[in-house]
């Protein structure tokens, strides 16, 4: 009977680890939001006058169509990362568009409604250099392709190739543009560098070349930079050296020189050292472009011209001004300058678009937009206009402005913005969820507990006022709560402001502070992801690392929490930033100089005075920098000098070295682990993160004996990789480092393993996965450590005093799917079992009982490993669309998962970052100290009137029988 | 782990050097499948298939769902009509898979030798070796969408009344109302052979019971109740 018991039992666990999701649950508490990353080509489809889509191509390799009203995603497609996917040019027509994906390696066609390719075809091998459509005869028939030694015309109906040819001596000649007027002619025009233009004309039918002639620019360096094309094929190219404008009409039979206007002629001055920027418009690819161009002269300075017979004339001086653009609807092409509001004072934070008629320069009426800055964001930097016609036929215009710290807005009349878009969340580097602070009444409340006793009748009073602010806060509760409900529902979601910021009775709600690759800072709520804060920091460094710290949390009111971003650029010259986590504000706390590079950072539980924690940074010089460095600090770390360790990891040199704090807050040395580079090379080190608890010191087996965690806090898992990548001789290795003796308390091997490689390292055990070359598949490893059947010192543990090695246990499993990222959950006391989250290249995050990835899951089940439930061992791991614990929502690109615990002991906070961000909650062991949301409160309170009217009547019938029996 | 918080060091275990992390998000560079892959400069082909989701029209899914080569190595694209093509993969041994977020697609393996031959075959993890052809170019076929959702347990009359503990309580319920009519408890014979039984049940009469002991405890905390009911039973008698 008792072994029939542990099998029901076991079966109960076997359904009963289900991080799944309900179908009601759906959007309850988690959210994701998509990005497309920093935008490069933004094209609005002009195809119909109703239509809403607007189509961007990214440096994240990303084609995406949005909705032009409210800034939502159609369809988004995710190529691959890296220069293979990167897009090189995206143009539209009519509902296709043309995209060319990989230096010129492939040429595709997107149906633009529905999202899905007309043709692909793959391209000759060559850098490319610019693609343009073809026109005869008004209709738009094909898209020519410009490579560095050969031009080819696709059909734009199919991609079929109709001809290739090779450039003549290509080899000299940096061939860079590709132009056609639509009259039956492909023109494509190389330079050779400050000598002279060449142009060369094929026929469109076969591609015979009709002529070829050069022209003498000795002054020209690249055609890209400083050439457009203007008016029926007229070259246009700016000097800065001369300062003139040169012009030559490329279906001219008799000029070989090119036409010089000084733009002196025209009244105007080139800023010094600034390379002028020709931009011209083509508003049909079947006509030739239009006669009118802007020249920019300055940063902030440009003018619209106008070329007519061979002459150029300014027709408006816009100055100043930073963007142009120009749109064209219908027969209409009109310019948008953005300029600022008073042209006297160039203040930044406010600044009008408007319209101009693109061929006389006059300004339409009534076309303002008003667009006022972020004064904690970036300069505007693009510009794109999406024009239509009024019913009056006038011409109307949204503008899309993307800024330098990618947010991209929409805007329409007056200046109202129809949706923004913060683009920088699509590189999230690293995060900090921090809790939210107490509101007033529950500080008061809190506070009372704190303080010292003042004696019974004072405190009883205070017991009594506190309880009082809580009813009163209850009351406006329920009032706010009456008051909403009779609100459509559309009305009632609920704003988050700083205002009504604040910690809720279980601490789900957080505020996730996110650092982007770009520099920008978000603080965001983690219950509705709306974005609270944002600051941009200006002058990081593209490539720059980022660590981010909590230094003080919101637990010490009224101190307010703090937060500490250490970055890093390419050399390791770190500059820390501080600010409030809460509110986005910068700290006024003076921060030390930091001239020597930062080889290492550590955050002490030490605190100062302030309860700020103390941070040390360890510069290349082995010299360490506190930070907060007043006397108190200083003192205690004298005091703690001598049990302060830290480690180093070098692995260009393969060396992994552990250090001591000294009394003068200098190191020594105290142990080095060198793992030869010529063999293999460190891949990751990992520690165990530092508000982990473990709950259970051990793990009670079968016959009721007690087997002990090793639970070293000081244990690194340090993963290696071999140089040689053969498949029968590459490994991947493991090896387990005490932080603090630099004992090696473990290490293994892995044969015929490869990249990639994830791990975890956490309470006494390591996961870890790498690829097996021999059998092309993933396998998960686990090796948990045990001290045995007995603690060696179970009050303290020291690294130092530790005399029996631990026990290890191994065991491998196939995984059957490649993998993105891996991450543990982690919860406030450890009492709950853990899960992996496990990133899938799919953008699945599926959690995964750690009870699969257990050592000690035997081959044979016997009745001992039942009692402890263990898993009989099978080779190969389950993949369960039920443990998906983001259904649907797909995270693009995950590149790291962060896990939080809440102040429920059962749930964990996660947060999937990469590409999108997704925030939701996991209950590894289900919900076991709350009432379930399905909870069923009509049963209950049914049941319970039920039983109390039961006994009403049966007490009632009871006296009734009493009754007649004494009168019988 | 609170005890070893006490612990001697005091020792911190932070992120490592960013050397370290750079190292792991270096682009994959060799050739992805080992033992059949050519040189990087080799020969590159095109893994051609088609997706199909019977009963839906691909206009509602292609925009959502992409073709992975090796987790994402390769990366293709559906066209409008579900066919897809995979350019520029090296010989080799990948695993083809459709991804989407609303349909399942069973992977397929697809082996290319370095002269550009081709063939498909299920994926088996385990006996990697097994061959179990399957069509090429790839034939896809959706096996319905994907159940992300667990059933939440419903109420229902059925499971309440087959409850095990509402059957331990309903069935001694029985036989208390209906032993009594059954079995003649005034028959003196029987009340004999019943006490008997009991004692039978009851092997020291000197033990005291437990359920006895109880009865008394309580019944002297409740005699008040009693005499209350009592008094009330009077009232009624008088008033009757």
């Amino acid at each position: 009977m008792a072994g029939l018991c542990s099998v029901f039992s076991v079966c109960l666990c076997l359904l009963g680890f289900s991080a799944a999701v309900f179908e009601d649950q759906v959007g309850k508490f988690d959210w994701r939001q998509q990005f497309v990353g920093k935008v490069q080509f933004a094209l609005f489809d002009t195809h119909s006058q109703a239509s809403k889509k607007l189509l961007v191509a990214t440096e994240k390799n990303i084609f995406a169509s949005l909705n032009s009203r409210t800034g939502d995603l159609f369809w988004r497609h995710v190529d691959k990362t890296g220069p293979d996917g990167h897009i090189n040019t995206l143009m539209m027509h009519g509902q296709d568009a043309v995209v060319v994906v990989g230096n010129g390696r492939l040429l595709r066609s997107w149906e633009t409604t529905v999202g899905g390719l007309n043709w692909e075809t793959v391209l000759d091998t060559g850098s490319f250099q610019s693609a343009a459509y073809i026109g005869v005869q008004d209709v738009v028939r094909y898209v020519a392709v410009l490579k560095k030694s050969a031009i080819s015309l696709h059909y734009l109906s199919s991609g079929h190739q109709k001809w290739v040819e090779n450039l003549p001596e290509s080899d000299t000649v940096q061939y860079q543009t590709v132009y056609s007027g639509g009259n039956g002619q492909v023109f494509v025009l190389g330079v050779v560098p400050n000598s002279h233009i060449v142009i060369v004309e094929y026929n469109i039918e076969d591609g015979e070349i009709m002529k070829q002639k050069s022209v003498a620019a000795p002054w020209l360096s690249s055609l890209q930079s400083s050439c457009v094309m203007v008016g029926s094929g007229v070259l246009l190219c700016a000097d800065p050296t001369t300062k003139s404008l040169y012009t030559f009409p490329l279906q001219s039979a008799d000029q070989t020189t090119m036409t010089p206007i000084l733009l002196e002629s025209l009244g105007v001055e080139v800023a010094a050292g600034f390379q002028p920027v020709l931009i011209s418009t083509q508003p049909h690819p079947a006509r030739p472009p239009l006669s009118e161009f802007f020249l920019q002269l300055g940063p902030d300075y440009h003018i619209l011209l106008q070329l007519k017979d061979g002459l150029v004339s300014t027709l408006r001086d816009f100055n100043p001004s930073y963007l142009v653009a120009f749109a064209t609807t219908g027969e209409k092409t009109v310019a948008a300058v953005m300029s600022p509001k008073n042209e006297t004072v160039s203040s930044l934070y406010c600044t009008v678009i408007n319209l101009y008629s693109a061929d006389t320069g006059r300004r339409l009426l009534d076309t303002t937009i008003i667009y006022s800055m972020d004064p904690n964001g970036g300069k505007p930097a693009k510009l794109y206009i999406h024009t239509f016609l009024k019913k009056d036929d006038s011409v109307g215009y949204r503008v899309l402005v993307q800024t330098e710290d990618l947010v991209l807005t929409f805007l329409q009349q007056p200046g109202r913005v129809v949706w923004s878009r913060e683009e920088a969340l699509a590189d999230v580097v690293t995060m900090e969820m921090v809790d939210l602070p107490l509101t007033g009444t529950q500080a008061e409340l809190e506070g009372e507990f704190g303080k010292k006793a003042d004696g019974l009748l004072p405190m009883v009073l205070k017991r009594l006022s506190s309880q009082f602010i809580l009813l009163q806060a209850w009351m406006s509760h329920l009032w706010k709560l009456f008051y909403d409900a009779r609100k459509p529902r559309s009305h009632v979601k609920n704003e988050v402001t700083f205002e009504t910021l604040s910690r809720d009775e279980f601490n789900l709600q957080k505020m996730m502070v996110m650092v982007t690759a770009s520099g920008k800072l978000f603080g965001i709520d983690s219950k509705s992801g709306t974005v609270l804060w944002k600051q941009y920091l200006e002058n990081i460094q593209p490539n720059s690392v980022f660590k981010l710290m909590v230094q003080r949390t919101t637990a010490h009111f009224p101190h307010p929490p703090q937060c500490t971003l250490l970055v890093k650029d390419k050399v390791g010259l770190g500059s820390l930033y501080v600010f409030n986590p809460i509110f986005g504000k910068k700290s006024h706390i003076s921060v030390p100089a930091l001239p020597r590079p930062i080889l290492q950072s550590l955050l002490l539980p030490l605190m100062d005075q302030d309860y700020s924690k103390v941070l040390l940074l360890i510069d290349d010089q082995y010299k360490v920098t506190a930070f907060p460095s007043t006397k108190n600090v200083l003192q205690q770390l004298q005091e703690m000098a001598s049990s302060i360790f830290f480690y180093l990891v070098d692995s260009s040199q393969g060396r992994l070295s552990g250090f001591r704090l000294r009394k003068d807050l200098s190191t020594e040395l105290i142990w080095e682990v060198v793992i030869p580079t010529e063999v293999q090379k460190i891949v990751g080190v990992k520690g165990k993160r530092a508000n982990e608890h473990v709950h259970s010191q051990g793990r009670v087996m079968g016959d009721r004996s007690v087997l002990y965690k090793y639970l070293n806090p000081n244990l690194l898992a340090v993963v290696t990789e071999s140089t040689d990548s053969h498949q029968e001789r590459s490994f991947v290795g493991i090896f387990l480092i005490d932080g603090v003796t630099g004992r090696i308390v473990h290490e293994a091997v892995q044969r015929k393993a490869r990249r990639p490689v994830h791990f975890v390292h956490s309470e006494n055990w390591v996961v870890y996965v790498y690829w097996n070359t021999k059998s092309r598949r993933n396998e998960f490893s686990v090796l948990e450590l045990f001290e045995g059947m007995e603690l060696y010192n179970s009050t303290v543990f020291s690294s130092l005093d530790r005399p029996r090695p631990p026990q290890v246990l191994q065991q491998s499993y196939i995984f059957p799917s490649p993998i993105s990222t891996l991450e543990a959950t982690l919860t406030e006391k450890g009492i709950t079992s853990r899960h992996l989250l496990v990133g899938l290249p799919s953008g699945a995050i599926v959690s995964l009982p750690k009870m699969f990835l257990d050592p000690r899951r035997p081959e044979v089940a016997s009745d001992q490993s039942r009692e402890e439930n263990l898993i009989p061992y099978s080779p190969e791991m389950p993949i369960r669309t039920e443990w998906f614990i983001n259904y649907n929502q797909t995270v693009s690109r995950v590149r790291g998962i962060y896990t939080a615990p809440s102040g429920l002991e059962s749930t964990c906070l996660v947060v999937a970052y990469g590409l999108d961000i997704y925030q939701t909650r996991v209950y590894p062991s289900k919900q076991f100290d709350v009432l379930k949301d399905d909870y069923d409160y009509v049963l209950i309170s049914s049941v319970l009137l039920g039983l109390f009217f039961a006994t009403m009547i049966s007490k009632r019938l009871a006296e009734v029988k009493l009754l007649n029996r004494a009168w019988r | 782990m609170q005890p070893l918080s006490r612990a001697v060091e005091v020792f911190l275990l932070l992120q490592s050097l960013s050397v370290v992390s750079c190292t792991f998000s270096d682009p994959d560079s060799g050739p992805s499948a080992g033992a059949g892959a050519g040189p990087a400069g080799g020969d590159r082909f095109k893994i051609e298939g088609r997706a199909i989701v019977s009963g839906v029209k691909s206009q509602e899914w292609v925009s959502s769902a992409r073709v992975l080569v090796e987790g994402g190595e390769y990366v293709g694209f559906l066209r409008t009509d579900g066919s897809f093509a995979v350019h520029d993969v090296p010989s080799g041994s990948y695993v083809v898979e459709v991804i989407s977020p609303s349909y399942r697609f069973e992977p397929a393996r697809v082996d290319i030798t370095s002269k550009g031959k081709m063939r498909a075959r299920l994926v088996n993890y385990i006996k990697t070796s097994e061959v179990l052809r399957q069509p090429y170019p790839l034939q896809l076929r959706s096996s319905g969408p994907h159940t992300y959702f667990m059933k939440r347990e419903t109420w229902g009359w059925t499971d309440f009344l087959m409850n095990p503990m509402v059957m331990m309580m309903v069935l001694p319920l029985l036989i208390i109302v209906l032993l009594p009519k059954v079995v003649n408890t005034n028959d003196p014979e029987m009340r004999k052979e019943m006490e008997q039984s009991m004692n039978m049940l009851n092997p020291n009469p000197e033990l005291p019971d437990v359920s006895e002991f109880m009865t008394k405890l309580f019944s002297k905390g409740s005699s008040k109740t009693g005499g209350g009911s009592k008094g009330s039973r009077n009232a009624a008698l008088k008033r009757r």
